[in-house]
Formats: structure tokens, sequence, C-alpha cells
């Protein structure tokens, strides 16, 4: 996968083209606007991240234009503007998704890897993970083919622990993810727990290895080993 | 009271005072001058009369003047020389009227006589009254003409500093106006006008400043804490790290976390506040905005064990539909967050009122305090203490009012518009 990231904070840029280098993604960097349309324009790529603020030029014109000639690559803007105006109008532009700074990088991976997925239009759609299987259109959960019940939440949760696999989450972006604005709300992360708890039960049962380590302190990590 | 019926109040108490006290030193000054007149003319009668009693034998008939009366009375010793007032039956007019007597005694021929001139003071009287009641009354007509003529021209010329008065009642700070006004002929209200609009000016300003100063601070943070938040996550990543170098991480994380999400309700204040969200033009239905909101929720009010009872017909206040959503979002989750373990919530929502009721601990502080910005009851870590202060700014610039009640175990707060 092919990855272009439009950002003039060298700092932050470094941080995302790390993550996805670990992902076996290529993350392709552009600080600033000219650069970034040179690059549009020469080479192909699967999701393109958009800084709105470049010191060249705004990131909606490169949107336009990704729009124009290339309609099938993947667009997510990530802005520190939050205001609404900004995110209706992205997008309306034709983007995939709009992401307020700061925010968690396995956050900004689990949505690269939606629209990948959702773009992948020839491919198949569906999430596979040692013996789980989803189908994300049905909101479907196979291990080893028998098909298990989630709740909402416990299946976005999945989506986003196999999403960010072989990593140490922490117990904050979980509960951003799944709560969004609504994640101060937790006083303690005891939701998470019961989630991730309800959630372990219900894939072991099935005959599922536990694949969820909770890191002391921190997180939890989904791998197989 | 108003400043001119004060005014109107202490001109009339001071009027009639000096009307009064003016009527009755005038009224004794001219009665003491015509009493001085009268005791002059009966002096000087005496003058005559003696004169004529030492030297002709009988009085001629014009010695005194017409309406007087002498009489001579022969008495064996002569007395004291006395000046009376009395009533006396006048034959002419038949009544009793008021004369003034000079009583002295005079030697004719070896016999004293007692002397009594009589003078009839009813003209006199008369006169007095007309003279008192004449002056009082152009008195009292020029204080009446005074004061009237003195409340309309106050009316009058008071009407610029009204005009300030209720320029100054209906300012808004958040609409950034100066305040301004036409000419004026009195410098005083010129000088009153001037400060006004110096004074709105000057906070227009600062409030400009400010509110610029806000939106930068917040926008130039939300970067660094991008980076500082990827570079946590990047580090988490590196196996070599120890635990006790993982937990401190961790808890970096959640501080800057915490940080980030403070900037962003603060912003998100701020923009409010001046107003950048322009108000709606129709009614928002809050109904599928409380019932979509009560689903994203319905983890944490299970957890809790929260009974949610709802009631809502289709309708709702005209504003932003992002707004609508910040408010409804902040008044449930608020409920949720200070219920407590198998509590209660209850949502109504009817014609021009949504009412969010919930059980939850007493509060021992003024509940509408909870709408100022970081003010917790209790300490409620994970709370911003942003949630009703974000509500109450958005049912301010929305034209609607946000209340907040305790009625023993029940926290109530109602929206009206």
């Amino acid at each position: 996968m092919k990855l272009l990231l439009i950002e003039d904070e060298k700092a932050l840029a470094t941080s995302i083209q790390n993550y996805f280098q670990r992902e076996n993604f290529i993350c392709e960097w552009a600080a600033d606007y000219r650069t970034a349309v040179e690059k549009i324009n020469i080479y192909r790529y699967d999701c393109v991240l958009i800084d709105l603020m470049l010191p060249d030029g705004d990131g909606l014109d490169a949107v336009r234009e990704l729009k124009r000639n290339y309609p099938e690559t993947g667009i997510i803007i990530i802005s520190a503007k939050n205001s609404l105006d900004d995110r209706i109008t992205g997008l309306n532009l034709g983007s995939d998704d709009y992401l307020t700074k700061p925010f968690h990088l396995s956050e900004l991976n689990a949505r690269v890897q939606a629209v990948i997925r959702r773009r992948n239009f020839q491919g198949s759609q569906q999430i596979r993970f040692g013996k789980i299987q989803i189908e994300p259109q049905e909101h479907l959960v196979l291990v080893d083919g028998h098909e298990i019940i989630l709740t909402r939440k416990e299946y976005d949760l999945l989506v986003y622990l196999i999403a960010n696999k072989n990593r140490v989450l922490t117990k904050e972006s979980i509960a951003e993810h799944l709560w969004g604005d609504d994640a101060d709300l937790m006083d303690n992360f005891d939701f998470i727990y019961t989630h991730i708890k309800n959630l372990r039960k219900k894939l072991m049962d099935k005959g599922c290895p536990d694949y969820l380590k909770s890191i002391y302190g921190v997180g939890y990590k989904f791998s197989e080993q | 009271m108003k400043l001119l019926e004060r005014i109107l109040k202490y001109q009339i108490i001071t009027s009639l005072c000096v009307l009064t006290l003016g009527a009755i030193l005038f009224y004794f000054s001219v009665n003491y001058l015509i009493n001085q007149e009268v005791n002059k003319e009966l002096m000087h009668s005496r003058t005559k009369v003696s004169w004529q009693l030492r030297h002709i034998d009988e009085l001629p008939v014009y010695i005194l003047q017409l309406g007087d009366s002498l009489q001579l009375e022969p008495v064996r010793s002569p007395g004291h020389t006395v000046l009376v007032e009395r009533k006396l039956f006048n034959q002419f007019e038949n009544e009793y009227q008021p004369y003034r007597q000079l009583i002295f005694y005079e030697r004719v021929e070896g016999t004293w006589y007692r002397v009594t001139i009589s003078k009839l003071l009813a003209q006199r009287r008369q006169l007095l009254e007309a003279v008192v009641m004449t002056v009082t009354f152009i008195v009292a007509l020029l204080l009446i003409s005074l004061l009237i003529l003195n409340s309309w021209l106050s009316r009058r010329l008071w009407r610029p500093f009204y005009k300030t008065l209720r320029a100054l009642d209906s300012y808004q700070l958040e609409k950034h106006e100066v305040l301004t006004f036409s000419r004026q002929h009195t410098i005083e209200f010129e000088q009153l006008n001037q400060s006004v609009t110096q004074f709105t000016d000057r906070l227009a300003a600062t409030y400009q400043n400010l509110k610029e100063f806000t939106e930068n601070a917040s926008h130039e943070i939300q970067t660094p804490l991008a980076v500082i938040l990827s570079k946590i996550e990047g580090l988490f990543q590196d196996e070599s790290l120890k635990e006790s170098q993982l937990v401190a991480l961790s808890e970096i994380s959640e501080a800057a976390n915490r940080l980030a999400r403070l900037n962003q309700a603060l912003l998100l204040l701020t923009k409010i506040e001046n107003r950048q969200f322009l108000a709606g033009t129709e009614p928002i239905d809050l109904a599928p905005i409380i019932n979509r909101k009560l689903r994203d929720l319905e983890d944490l009010i299970e957890q809790r064990g929260i009974t949610v009872k709802t009631s809502a017909e289709a309708t709702g206040p005209v504003m932003h539909p992002a707004l609508a959503e910040v408010l409804v979002n902040n008044l449930l989750t608020n409920a949720i967050r200070y219920n407590i373990q198998g509590g209660t919530i209850e949502v109504t929502l009817t014609a021009g009122k949504l009412i969010v009721r919930n059980t939850g601990t007493p509060i021992h502080i003024d509940p509408e305090l909870l709408f100022e910005r970081f003010r917790k009851e209790g300490t409620h870590s994970a709370s911003l203490g942003l949630g009703l202060a974000l509500a109450k700014t958005i049912c301010q610039v929305n034209g609607q009012t946000l209340t907040y009640k305790t009625d023993g175990p029940w926290h109530i707060l109602t929206v009206d518009w």
C-alpha cells in the first residue's frame, strides 16, 4: 500500500511515517503544497493524508486536484481546524474522512485501513486475523467459520484491535475510538475493561487462542504470539 | 423613584413651605402696619379732642372722622390711658364689628371725664384680607407655573440622558458594537456620551483581542499536542522499554490527552461565544438527536444500571444543528456522569421546553454556580468541568434559557425557548 502524507510539521510527519512503515506501507511525505501536487501528478497512491493548513497553499485545493484527476484515491483530511464548516467542505469535496489534530496514530491507522478497504472495490473487503474472519459489509464475525454475535461496541473494538495488531494500544485511544467525544465520560477505564473481557470471552468460547495481551499500566496488544 | 420625580418632590415641598411661611409673615406684617396706622390716627384724634375739651365747650361734629365715635363720661378719678380692641354693636350694619378704642381721661373745669374714641376696623380688615389673598394667589400661581416649567424643561433636557441609558441597557458585548450618539448641546451629556463611546470602543477592542488570542492559542496548541501524542505512541511500540518507563509514559499520554480534550472544549466554547456558528433558520427536531445520543451512550447507562425514561415530541428550537448536538450531548452525559448507581434519568421534550432530570447526590452549592467554567462539585477526575458551561453558552447565544434546580435527589436542567 502506498500513502502520501501532506503535512508541514516535520516531527509529526516522521511519527506518522514510522508508524505506517511498521505496517509495511510505503509512506511518502510532502511538506508543502507544491511538492504535494507534484507527487500526486507523478505517482499513484492508495490513500493521501492531507493537512489543510500548508505554508504555500490550502489543502482543500489538493483534495480538489485529487478528486478531479484521480478519483479512486482515498483521501483523509487531518487538520487542526475543527470548525464544522471545514469538516463539511472537506467531506463535500469528496474526502473519505476527517480527523482533527491531535489524534492517536492508531486511530489514523484504523481509518486509513477502513478507507483502503472501502476503496478496494475489486478485491475482497474481508479482514482476516488468525482464526478470525470479518465481513465488514455484513458486520459479520466468524471464528473458524462459526459466526459469533458481538455487540456494536465489541465489533468496533475488534476491528480496531485488528487494524492495529501487534501494537500497544493505550486505553485512551481505545476509549476515544469507541466513544469519540464522550470518551471523557470514562471516570476510569472500567468500561473498556468490561468490553475487552466480554470480547475475549466470546472469542475464546469459539476456540480462538487468547490474542489479547494486557500491557500493565498502558493498555492492550492484539497479536498472534 | 425617577430622578425627575425626586427633584419635583423636593421642589413642591420647598415651595409649599415657602408659600405658607411667606403668607403668614405677610399677613402679620400687613396687620402690624395697619394697627400702627390706626393707633397713630387714634393718638392724633386724642390730641385734637383734648385741645377742644380744654379750649371750647362743645366739640365740633367733624372733629372725628366718619365711623368713629366719641364718648364722654364724667368720672370721679382718672385711670390709665388704654388702647383696646373689642367688638361693638353697629347700628348701621346691624351687627357686631371690631373696633379699636382709645380710652383716656381729661379734666375739664375741675371734673374728670373718661374719653373713649372708637375706630371701626372692618374696612381695614377687609383690605388686609384682600391684599394678603391677592399676593398669596400671585405667588402660588408663580410657583405652580415655575414647577410646571421646570418639570417640562427637565423632561426635555434630560431626554439625551435617557437615550444613553437605554442604549447602555441594551448593550451586548458579544456583538462587538461601539455605541455612538448624536451631538448634544448640554456639555455634561456630551461628556457622558463621549465617555460611553470611548468605553464601549475599548471594550470591543479588548474583546476582539481576547477572542483572537484564545483562538490562536488554542489553534497553535493543537499541532505540538499532535506531535507529543504521536511520539508517545511511537515510544509505546519500543519493546526495550521497562515496565516503569511504560507506566510513566502512559501517565504522560493521559495528561496530554486530557490537555488536548480541554483545548478542544475551550476552542469550541470560544467559537460559540464569538458567534462563529450562524444561527439556524429553522427549528431543529431534538427528538432524533436525543434518541441517537442515548443509543450511543447505552453501554454507559447499562453499566451504571440507570433507568432512562424518555417522552419526546417532535419539536425543538431554531438553532445551528451542530450546537443542538453538543447541547443534547452535554445535558445527557452530565445526567449520566453525576448519576448514582441504579439511578434514573427522565428526558421530557415538549413544545418550548426540554427537561433533563436525573437522580444524583445532593449538591451543597448554588446549582447555578455549576454553569461556571471548571466548576465541579466533588472530584470527577475525568470531567473537564466545561460541559455545563458549554451548554449554558449555547443557550445564551441562541436566546434560550438554561436553568439548574435541585429537588431532593433530583437534579433538573431545563432549556426554555
